[in-house]
């Protein structure tokens, strides 16, 4: 049997090349000029994460928190909102690779993320938590060293988890409802993810298996809007979008219709809208 | 701004790491499951051969099962469905011993059990009847006719298509990341959402993956060479 032939190593080398053609053309010039050229802007968003951005029972559009802010900053261009449903851990090669213009998708900062791409002023800060059963009798969070954790595959919960636990062992699922079916059949010790989606999942488990979210905060991580580096023109009209979106009171109105009085999470605004400092 | 291939940031310090526990995974999960579909392959071809309707039956309820299901739903099934059937005590220990690894290779054997089952019977169809009559006329049992006369020989028949059931149950191996086994496709997609060097990380895993094949489909040829049967 031979293993490879002359034809077969040059097709490789062929595809090698025309892989790194593709993302070497990806570079844009002046993306504010060629949205507004477009008439369109792309909004890479979740579509799975109430109430960010999640699919409307009745409606089938995508709509939530993350979706209203982007919807302000292509009206300010004066153009009409594409959205693009997106995985969590493609989020940012999506960016990079010039398939979204912006993302709204629960985006928290780290370091490493800002290193890849450039973060908007902070339009949302979550209480990254941990969530156990009840009966595991675990109330604080040094308890859980040497135990396993469940988080989001490439989420920043799983690297908070990684940072701030140590010892403990990560255990990663694509979606919410695995990571969260693998807690409540103790196949892990405990679940890390933003609050509001812990305190949804124990609302609905409360009857059949009782889980506790840990008070303490594992950490606090202040969410931005993502844009690919070096878009400064992007970057600052973004911002102004924000910073007038604050001084009018009108983020105010888009938090407390998905997340304020009368809605599941029942939560007020405390975080102001900034730059997130590294 | 292009983009640099720059494989040194997923090939260093911890992700280098994380791609060698990945590889070791991914060998390891191979190993055991490839073991457990030989053998399980070579019960159900005994019990087929077994002039016996209902066990016939059985296999082929086993075989089509295995071969119609997608691969990803059983091991999900394996992974959330059938610890819950246990009894307490046995689901935590399974939950303490790395239930994920078990359960995937026992999901990936068993599958893979179906299509082995299928090649092993093409083998001992294609060795004439009259051999086995003749064993069994000389005072071999069931057992004996087919341990020492038939199933040698329809093995080693068997073998190409053998290699070809190794290397897909090798490359089905990363279907286990989907239940948290942190095997090298796992391992690649952390190196990935860490890094951010998508095009590298994957470059990386798919260099790994192919080398391993290759290695495969070298040892399946020479042991196919050392073991042909003559033919006359």
């Amino acid at each position: 049997m031979k293993l490879l032939s002359i034809p077969g190593l040059a097709a490789l080398a062929t595809l090698a090349a025309l892989l790194a053609g593709t993302a070497v053309t990806a570079a844009k010039a002046d993306q504010l000029a060629d949205i507004k050229a477009r008439g369109k802007l792309i909004c890479g968003t979740l579509g799975t994460a109430e109430p960010f951005s999640f699919q409307h029972p009745q409606t089938r559009q995508i709509v939530g928190y993350d979706v209203d802010i982007c919807q302000k900053v292509a009206d300010s261009l004066g153009v009409t909102l594409e959205l693009k449903p997106i995985a969590v851990e493609a989020r940012i090669p999506e960016l990079t690779q010039g398939r979204v213009d912006i993302l709204a998708a629960n985006l928290g900062y780290t370091p490493e993320r800002a290193q890849q791409i450039d973060f908007s002023y902070s339009y949302f800060v979550s209480q990254q938590k941990l969530m156990v059963t009840k009966e595991s009798g675990i109330t604080t969070l040094d308890k859980l060293a040497g135990k396993k954790v469940t988080a989001l595959k490439g989420s920043s919960s799983e690297q908070g988890v990684r940072r701030l636990i140590p010892t403990a062992e990560t255990v990663t699922f694509q979606d919410t409802s695995s990571a969260y079916l693998a807690l409540v059949q103790d196949k892990v010790d405990a679940f890390c993810a933003s609050e509001l989606i812990l305190v949804k999942l124990r609302q609905q488990s409360q009857a059949k298996t009782p889980m506790v979210v840990i008070e303490k905060s594992l950490f606090v991580e202040p969410w931005g809007l993502g844009l690919r580096r070096g878009e400064t023109a992007f970057k600052d009209h973004v911002n102004g979008v924000l910073t007038k979106l604050a001084s009018s009171g009108e983020i105010d109105t888009v938090f407390s219709k998905w997340l304020g009085a009368g809605t599941a999470f029942d939560i007020k605004r405390d975080f102001p809208i900034e730059e997130i400092k590294g | 701004m292009g983009y640099v291939f720059d494989l040194r940031g997923v090939l260093s310090g911890q992700y280098l790491d994380w791609f060698v526990i990945g590889v070791a995974t991914t060998l390891a999960l191979t190993c055991v499951a490839w073991c457990l579909a030989m053998a399980m392959g070579i019960i159900l071809t005994l019990i087929r051969m077994i002039p016996l309707p209902p066990l016939g039956w059985f296999v082929a309820l086993y075989v089509e099962y295995h071969r119609n299901v997608p691969l990803l739903v059983q091991i999900l099934i394996w992974y959330f469905g059938v610890p819950s059937l246990l009894p307490r005590p046995a689901r935590q220990w399974i939950n303490a011993h790395h239930g994920e690894f078990l359960l995937a290779a026992i999901a990936l054997g068993l599958a893979s059990a179906a299509y082995i089952a299928e090649d092993i019977r093409s083998g001992i169809r294609s060795i004439p009847k009259a051999q086995y009559e003749a064993a069994r006329s000389i005072g071999f049992g069931y057992l004996g006719a087919m341990g020492y006369v038939v199933l040698p020989q329809a093995m080693r028949i068997a073998i190409p298509p053998l290699i070809n059931q190794t290397l897909l149950l090798f490359k089905n191996t990363s279907l286990a990341m989907a239940i948290g086994v942190g095997e090298l496709t796992y391992r690649t997609r952390e190196v990935e959402s860490y890094t951010f060097k998508t095009f590298e990380a994957f470059a990386v895993a798919t260099v790994i993956y192919l080398l391993i094949s290759f290695g495969i489909m070298a040892l399946g040829s020479y042991s196919d060479r050392r073991l042909k049967l003559e033919t006359r």
